[in-house]
């Protein structure tokens, strides 16, 4: 299934673009779409670095189940304020 | 999302007066407001301005759960919850929050449950760019996290200069 995933802050700066569209295998959850994107952009996988989740627009822990045209967003952790 | 919430994510400056008035009614008689600005230093070092980025179309549904959250669990009337994008100079408004309530206990206990909640939960990043001519820095989470763990995330460093 194809999910598009969207990235921001740091996490943008790391992978050179703010979005792109991934190619996941049925029955992908979000942690598998973090790593699919941390394949292609090594940066992510770096240790100590955990970025975070949301899907459709709500935070999402690694485990949530995708579906086909979900919007995945990978950041730091925030800091707003 | 409820009339009496007022969230905005915006890039023009955020007029704090201006935003009390618009949450106060005759019944109330507390207005609590919050003001995040920008600091001139961070952890020692002279900071000269911010830039704060967003998942816009996120944070701003964020704020509405925010505010429905906290509208349930406060005795309280209107609230604004609005946050600033973009580039900002020490002493400008990054944050602001609002509460008007019958009573000053339930008005200040939402404000200040809310910037909690903002803080934690709003999809905002802030970049420094520091005054000495350093190379600027992402903050990783609230300033109160990062200053108890007495660093700024070494490894998230080493990945930005990576």
């Amino acid at each position: 299934m194809k999910v598009k995933v969207r990235y921001f802050a740091l996490v943008a700066e790391i992978t050179g673009c703010s979005q792109e569209t991934l190619e996941l295998p049925a029955g992908a959850t979000a942690g598998g779409a973090l790593a699919a994107a941390a394949a292609r952009h090594g940066r992510l996988a770096a240790p100590g670095f955990t970025p975070l989740l949301a899907v459709n627009r709500r935070h999402a822990p690694q485990e949530q189940p995708l579906s086909e045209g979900d919007e995945v967003a990978i950041f730091p952790p925030v800091s707003g304020g | 999302m409820e009339p009496g919430i007022i969230c905005r994510m915006v890039t023009a400056p955020i007029d704090a007066a201006a935003l009390a008035a618009e949450v106060a009614r005759n019944s109330d008689g507390a207005v609590a407001t919050f003001a995040g600005q920008v600091r001139d230093h961070h952890q020692g070092r002279p900071v000269d301005h911010l830039e704060y980025h967003a998942y816009p179309e996120m944070a701003l549904e964020e704020l509405r759960r925010i505010g429905a959250d906290l509208a349930a669990r406060h005795a309280v009337g209107r609230m604004a919850l609005v946050h600033r994008t973009g580039t900002l100079a020490v002493g400008e408004i990054s944050v602001l929050v609002a509460v008007a309530a019958p009573h000053r206990r339930e008005a200040l206990a939402c404000c200040a449950a809310a910037i909690e909640e903002i803080k934690r939960r709003l999809p905002v990043w802030k970049k420094e760019f520091f005054a000495d001519g350093g190379a600027p820095e992402w903050v990783f989470g609230p300033d109160e996290a990062c200053a108890a763990a007495g660093a700024p995330h070494p490894p998230a460093r080493e990945i930005t200069r990576g």
